[in-house]
């Protein structure tokens, strides 16, 4: 059953954050002058000159340098420990264990059950077990090496599947099983009864790094007045902040936490800020002195979060003409030693929730069954990377997909259109889609622009004489904006000054995704100013209202639906006093670059800087908050049936491979990607986001996993853990489409995750085209491709 | 710790310094020069963001001991804009091309790119790449980069 309060709430929301919408949205969007437009990122002149300071740049005088000490073990007890060796070191400041976190000795995104510092038990290799903050960071290492501590080794638990047997070393107190989900919709042996053709099949894939170039780091700066400060990449401040106050045993408004620009991020900078910069405020306490926590390369793959990997048995029905009537899946969804972001905990939607909603893909089917489990496991814990549990079901269902064209005898497209969400479709988990829909026409813009008909079923040899051979293949996918269930509030505060320049405060995150670009953008266009005239006050806990972290490609939408009702109250004003000023009612006013006309008599005007200095001088408002979050429904826990996000984002790709038969090695050599954004602010970010994303989905399909061999990770640094170069991505050429979502600032919606999603699978269908092999363990290496290769019987005759 | 003096050309003004004899480029740049536009992302030679010119050629500067550069030129991605402040058609055309996301690689791209056009002044598509895979970028797919470098490589020659 549907909670019907939780329903009246939503339902309330929705028709009042519509009306405001509405309203607010008059201008009509071809006159926009800010937004909409390509414009040059605010932070671009210092990256290219090499003066934007990120967290390693700072400088380092007064700072003592903090270390972790990490288990040797993935799974073990801790009999005794002795720091007495290490603490007598000349030089050392602090040696902690467990006893001496002041707080709440646990920290986590969702639930806090990773120790700051583990007392009695490990449960990963990357598990810390003690801190050190020494006055070089040469001393602080020589000290690890001289604390003592006794193991008992425990078996450990390395698969998901073994995690949920009976006999199975427990991990945690609560066991092994973290979540178990359900989706029913329709009856799915009905469903399979009515099928005409059935196929079973099961896909795996590793665990990924996020690869983002800087290394993390945490700077903790005790201030005078007995207030802690935690600088550092981030993407989540205030969830950074509530660990911090929890770890430091402190009322969160005793915690201030900076946002330093961050060198990449893709969703791991939401975990692992909070563990380093729990353990440099730790160590800052106990020395009262500033600490500077910095991970080396290898630090990073070991203790911070990773993309869950996932093994996916689905069984799927259809009609000989290509419906979809059952789509069954089993999802084991490996977790690791934490909790991390996976666990579904109303109100906050992990990443577990989130791949058993995607799992039936973007197709209307009208009896499904998907079972999702959570485990625990001695590996590195699963945190959010870019598409946050999305991608894996999409590497599934979209190879599903194109194997059971295939055995239908109908080109992938066809089967797709046929089955595509469309407007007023309904998802697996229930939801219409009565808004804001252009999967469909990304499938056509995409086949337009790479002319699908001519070149598919046309796989065939470079030459006579080689052993490459082409293939094309089609990926498709869809992709919330925000993090659904509820808890998604976004808040900013607009303020303009006497001269007519602007303010805006926001803790939306930067990390190369372009918000400190498109905010200012949205600004500027509500106000009727320039760019240049609006200033982004960078993410600091003490100054920007709440936000919540910049994930789950919500904070374009959001809190550009924020600024935007902030930008309002300030506008009320100004339009008040020029309508004294000017003499001409105000619904006859309009403000565009930096003037205030009267809409019938052109001429009427006025500057608004004139008006803002008139404004203050009579004491009139010139502050604006905003706070939008948007409308969405809890999942009932029995069936999985609600609306889990108020809007999607939908794409496709197609590609062109070249697979040597011989040896398994593949070239992508020919790349569209085509996406519905609803309403692209800044065009050229945009297409960063689509061509970043599709290299990101690139590295999954054919060469990303972190190899652990009895649990430890074996590739850690980026000699050996692979990411796509200039020689291994093709020149993408990245559609954009607009399908005005309207909830959204003139219309837009989430893009940052979107595009390595559907990318992945387009790559493994174009291998299993051009050589007949299926690769359903990833990564498409060329020794797995060749393998494949045989396993299809050898490769296609010439 | 005892010290050895070294003198080079960095930015082309002559300095000298005295450093341990282990110290890495990196480390002399970014420590004790306090220039932090050369990027640690690896520290083994791996990722390309620590790229700097030693006389010209792209070198990897984690990896290389600073007692390398004894004599010889150094240039780092601060003194790439002229005095005036007027930025490299490399620099510009990464502003205009949006080439740059995080940021963090776009140094050592940038210096790479550099060490390529004062070879080849008009290089195509495929020796960019080339010329680039050497530094890694997790953000862009490389496609604005590479639009960025012939753009720069066309600015360079309409100047000319």
């Amino acid at each position: 059953m549907r909670d019907k309060t939780e329903d009246k709430r939503t339902v309330q929301v929705l028709t009042k954050e519509k009306l405001d919408l509405e309203q607010l949205l008059a201008a009509p969007k071809d006159k926009l002058s800010v937004a909409g437009h390509s414009v040059t990122r605010t932070d671009d002149l210092q990256k290219v000159t090499g003066k934007l300071m990120y967290g390693a740049d700072y400088p380092q005088e007064g700072f003592l340098h903090g270390k972790i000490l990490r288990s040797p073990f993935p799974h073990a007890l801790i009999k005794a420990i002795n720091v007495e060796k290490a603490q007598e070191l000349p030089g050392v400041a602090a040696v902690l264990t467990a006893k001496d976190v002041p707080g709440r000795n646990g920290f986590g995104a969702i639930l806090p059950d990773q120790p700051v510092i583990c007392g009695d038990k490990v449960r990963y290799v990357g598990d810390g077990v003690a801190l050190v903050a020494a006055e070089t960071e040469e001393i602080a290492h020589e000290a690890l090496s001289l604390i003592q501590v006794e193991y008992e080794p425990l078996t450990p638990v390395l698969d998901p599947r073994d995690a949920l047997k009976p006999d199975a070393p427990q991990i945690h107190e609560k066991g092994n099983l973290l979540s178990s989900n359900k989706l029913r919709k329709g009856d799915i042996e009905k469903g399979f009864d009515e099928a005409q053709v059935i196929m079973e099949r099961t896909y795996q894939v590793p665990f990924l790094e996020h690869a983002y170039l800087e290394p993390d780091i945490s700077l903790a700066i005790p201030q005078p007045d007995g207030t802690m400060l935690v600088e550092g990449p981030m993407q989540a401040p205030f969830t950074v902040r509530r660990n911090l106050a929890a770890v430091l045993g402190v009322p969160v408004n005793q915690v201030r936490v900076r946002q330093i620009h961050m060198g990449g991020g893709f969703g791991g900078k939401e975990d692992a800020p909070i563990d380093v910069g729990c353990r440099a405020a730790v160590l800052a306490h106990h020395t009262g002195q500033p600490v500077r926590l910095s991970l080396e390369r290898e630090e990073v793959t070991l203790q911070t979060c990773k993309r869950h990997p996932m093994i996916m048995e689905i069984r799927i029905g259809a009609k000989k003409d290509g419906h979809l009537v059952a789509f069954e899946g089993v999802i084991y969804d490996e977790q690791g030693a934490y909790a991390g972001l996976g666990p579904v905990i109303p109100p906050a939607g992990g990443s577990h929730i989130h791949s058993m909603v995607m799992m039936p893909g973007p197709y209307q089917i009208p009896h499904v069954k998907v079972d999702a489990h959570l485990c625990y496991t001695n590996h590195p814990y699963g945190g959010a990377m870019r598409g946050f549990g999305a991608p894996q079901v999409h590497i599934a269902h979209e190879q599903l997909m194109d194997e059971l064209a295939q055995e239908l005898g109908m080109d992938p497209i066809e089967l797709r259109r046929i089955n595509a969400f469309r407007l007023g479709s309904v998802t697996a988990t229930g939801q219409v889609l009565d808004q804001s829909v252009g999967l469909i026409e990304t499938l056509d813009a995409c086949a337009k622009a790479f002319k699908w008909e001519d070149r598919y079923g046309k796989s065939q040899y470079v030459d006579a004489k080689s052993s490459k051979r082409r293939g094309v293949g089609i990926g498709m996918g869809w992709y919330r904006t925000s993090i659904g269930t509820s808890g998604d509030g976004c808040g900013a505060n607009v303020y303009v000054h006497e001269d007519g320049s602007a303010l805006l405060y926001s803790g939306i995150t930067e990390m190369g995704q372009g918000a400190f670009t498109v905010l200012p953008q949205i600004c500027a266009e509500e106000l009727g100013v320039r760019m240049e005239d609006v200033r982004l006050v960078k993410p600091d806990t003490d100054m920007v209202p709440e936000s919540g972290p910049t994930v789950g490609s919500r904070s374009t939408t959001l809190m550009g639906n924020a600024i935007i009702m902030a930008t309002r109250q300030i506008k009320e004003s100004i339009l008040e006093m020029a309508s004294e000023m000017l003499i001409v009612p105000i619904d006859r006013l309009e403000v565009r670059d930096r003037r205030i006309y009267d809409r019938e008599n052109p001429g009427k005007s006025l500057a608004f800087k004139e008006v803002a200095a008139k404004c203050m001088a009579m004491g009139k408002r010139l502050i604006g908050q905003g706070w939008w979050a948007p409308p969405t429904a809890s999942l009932d826990p029995e069936t999985g049936q609600g609306n889990p996000y108020f809007v999607y984002t939908y794409s496709t790709h197609m590609t062109e491979v070249e697979v040597d038969v011989e040896t398994g090695e593949v070239e992508v050599i020919d790349y569209v990607a085509a996406f519905d954004v609803g309403k692209a602010i800044n065009p050229k970010a945009v297409e960063g986001q689509i061509e970043g994303g599709v290299a990101m989905g690139l590295g999954y399909a054919l060469m990303e996993k972190v190899v652990l061999k009895d649990g430890y990770p074996q590739n850690l640094n980026l000699q050996d853990y692979l990411i796509p170069t200039t020689l291994d991505v093709p020149d993408i050429e990245p559609i954009i489409l607009e399908e005005e979502n309207k909830f959204g600032p003139y219309g837009a919606k989430g893009i940052g995750e979107m595009p390595n999603i559907p990318a992945t699978p387009a790559i493994l269908n174009a291998i299993a085209n051009a050589c007949g092999g299926r690769v359903r363990s990833l990564p498409a290496d060329p020794e797995n491709v060749f393998l494949a290769i045989q396993e299809a019987g050898g490769p296609p005759e010439r | 710790m005892s010290t050895t003096k070294l003198s080079f050309k960095l930015n082309g003004q002559s300095m000298e310094v005295a450093i341990a004899p282990n110290t890495l480029l990196i480390d002399l740049l970014r420590d004790d020069l306090g220039l932090t536009g050369t990027k640690a992302g690896c520290r083994e030679g791996e990722c390309g963001a620590c790229t700097v010119l030693l006389d010209g050629e792209p070198v990897n500067s984690c990896i290389l001991p600073a007692l390398k550069v004894a004599g010889r030129s150094l240039t780092t991605i601060e003194g790439l804009a002229n005095e005036e402040g007027d930025l490299d058609e490399i620099q510009q055309a990464f502003m205009d091309e949006g080439a740059a996301q995080c940021g963090f690689c776009t140094p050592g791209m940038i210096m790479n790119a550099k060490a390529l056009l004062n070879k080849n002044p008009t290089p195509n598509e495929a020796e960019i790449r080339e010329s680039l895979s050497g530094v890694l970028c997790r953000c862009t797919g490389y496609r604005k980069i590479v639009h960025a470098v012939v753009t720069a490589s066309q600015t360079k020659k309409s100047h000319k």
